[in-house]
């Protein structure tokens, strides 16, 4: 018995490129591929990011105008207060810009043709068909929700956008420059209200699916696992759908401030 | 007790939905043939498509070898589904089952599927090997690797390759080159493996282009679909995490 080889023979020729490969290589050199890869994660950072920042920006939004259910007086005196010291003119265009951002990257992985959204459908309904051995898979419905959310928000909140910007840099709603209670009350209530329950739908569910995803992707909490994360996001988007709407209720003037208490006054 | 309680029972008669084509006939035709069959207890779709085969229609084409999901041939869309045909009972399904070859991969014929070139070709792509970084010795005592370590390499390495995370990816059925969950997969296993010679900035290129990892939309099929169970979010989010990592030791240096 002859002793073993030191060093075990394998092959060491590469092996014949494939037409996948070939493609590849004739495609791009290294540099290129380098800075395309750059590209790509930080598109994914750029949009990650601006949604997360949008998402926590909905929160303090929601304690903003929320402030409407303590009553106008409460409302003005905090939309005043910050427009003073300039916080909200600034915050308006920064939220403004992110918007925008957030738009354009996220938007960069819908595809293109109808024949890619066929293919996508195809893949993806069998899967959220429920059977005994598995339950219907929702999250590959996630996907398509967030691009018609995200759309109808692209729409309605330019909308809200323009409009708060009339509010805070101009008079032209209300008796003078800034966010004032009773002329956003006035249009809220006269209709706008139709506008601001879609938004506000969108909104609360575009955030909170987003946040699901961002966490799933980056493995934040994934020692929780998905169904603990998915209840979080449960919480947090019927929490925030509840509160905005008693929010527009107010706005709306279908009900009286229920908190308008806390001043301890009348309207 | 239960396989009482199922013979007992008149067994049901189940309805197969199967996708007939061959490619190498210029007559055929891609169509679905109706087969029909009692239910046997226990009875997977193995067994299945084994009796249709038999007792029915010899010219039928899929794939099997070991019958116990380790192989990963018989890959095929259950009602659209993408699962294994050895490990899945019929009893989990209703009475009419569809059953069509994996999408994605080049068909051969009926339900039997060529996977072997797209896994070569992202092998290559994705450079699915280790490349090490000593001469291998084989009496040489090996080198001692951390319990957590090698159960997370092990984690990796369990994929059986049977394509079902490729065949229920939205961007691989639109992205030819996209190198799906198998891929990110085999990277993963080898960017953890201390005795790969490459560093987290060699895999840059491939894990981070639209190819990679960022090509995924997320609908996290294939972490769903996968037979093995395998951990391909974390896998996912690993590689993220570490061509974040990568990039700014980059822009340090």
């Amino acid at each position: 018995m002859s002793a073993a080889p030191a060093e075990i023979d394998r092959p060491v020729s590469p092996p014949t490129p494939t037409p996948r490969r070939a493609r590849r290589e004739a495609r791009v050199d290294g540099a290129q591929r380098r800075r395309e890869a750059r590209r790509q994660l930080r598109y994914e950072l750029i949009s990650g990011g601006s949604g997360v920042a949008l998402a926590l920006f909905m929160w303090g939004h929601m304690a903003l105008v929320g402030s409407i259910l303590t009553g106008a007086r409460g409302f003005d005196a905090l939309a005043g207060g910050l427009e003073e010291v300039y916080i909200a003119q600034p915050t308006v265009l920064a939220i403004t810009a992110l918007f925008l951002i957030h738009a354009a990257m996220a938007s960069r992985k819908i595809p293109a043709q109808i024949r890619e959204h066929r293919k996508l459908r195809a893949v993806t309904e069998p899967l959220r068909v429920e059977s005994a051995r598995s339950p219907g898979h929702l999250e590959s419905s996630l996907w398509v929700w967030q691009v018609w959310t995200g759309m109808i928000l692209l729409v309605l909140g330019s909308f809200h956008l323009v409009l708060v910007g009339f509010d805070v840099f101009t008079d032209t709603f209300g008796v003078r420059t800034g966010i004032e209670a009773a002329s956003t009350q006035a249009r809220v209530s006269e209709g706008l209200w139709i506008v601001y329950a879609l938004l506000l739908l969108c909104v609360e569910f575009h955030a909170s699916t987003g946040l699901y995803r961002f966490a799933v992707k980056w493995g934040i909490g994934s020692r929780l696992g998905r169904p603990a994360l998915r209840r979080i996001e449960h919480v947090l988007l019927y929490g925030f759908l509840g509160l905005g709407f008693l929010t527009l209720a107010v706005l709306a003037k279908w009900i009286e401030p229920p908190l308008a208490f806390l001043l301890g006054a009348t309207v | 007790m239960s396989t009482e309680m199922i013979t007992l029972e008149t067994p049901r008669r189940l309805r197969f939905e199967i996708f007939r084509f061959n490619p190498e006939d210029p007559s055929s035709e891609p169509h679905h043939q109706t087969f029909e069959l009692d239910e046997q207890p226990f009875m997977t779709l193995y067994i299945a498509l084994n009796r249709i085969r038999e007792e029915q229609d010899p010219s039928l084409q899929f794939d099997f070898a070991c019958r116990s999901a380790i192989c990963g041939s018989c890959g095929m869309l259950v009602n659209g589904r993408p699962r294994l045909a050895c490990n899945t009972l019929t009893r989990d399904l209703g009475e009419t089952i569809r059953l069509e070859p994996l999408p994605v991969f080049k068909l051969i014929g009926d339900l039997s599927v060529d996977t072997g070139t797209w896994f070569r070709g992202m092998a290559e792509q994705v450079g699915g090997w280790i490349e090490e970084k000593a001469p291998f010795q084989a009496h040489a005592e090996e080198e001692r690797m951390d319990a957590d370590l090698a159960q997370a390499i092990y984690e990796g390495e369990r994929c059986i390759e049977c394509g079902c995370c490729i065949a229920g990816c939205g961007v691989a059925n639109v992205n030819p080159d996209f190198v799906g969950a198998a891929g990110l997969n085999r990277i993963a296993r080898f960017m953890r493996d201390p005795r790969d010679a490459r560093s987290e900035d060699d895999w840059f290129e491939v894990v981070s282009d639209e190819n990679g990892v960022f090509g995924c939309i997320g609908l996290m099929g294939c972490h769903d679909v996968c037979p093995k169970e395998l951990p391909l979010l974390e896998q996912y989010a690993y590689l993220r995490r570490k061509m974040l990592g990568a990039a700014r030791e980059e822009e340090r240096t």
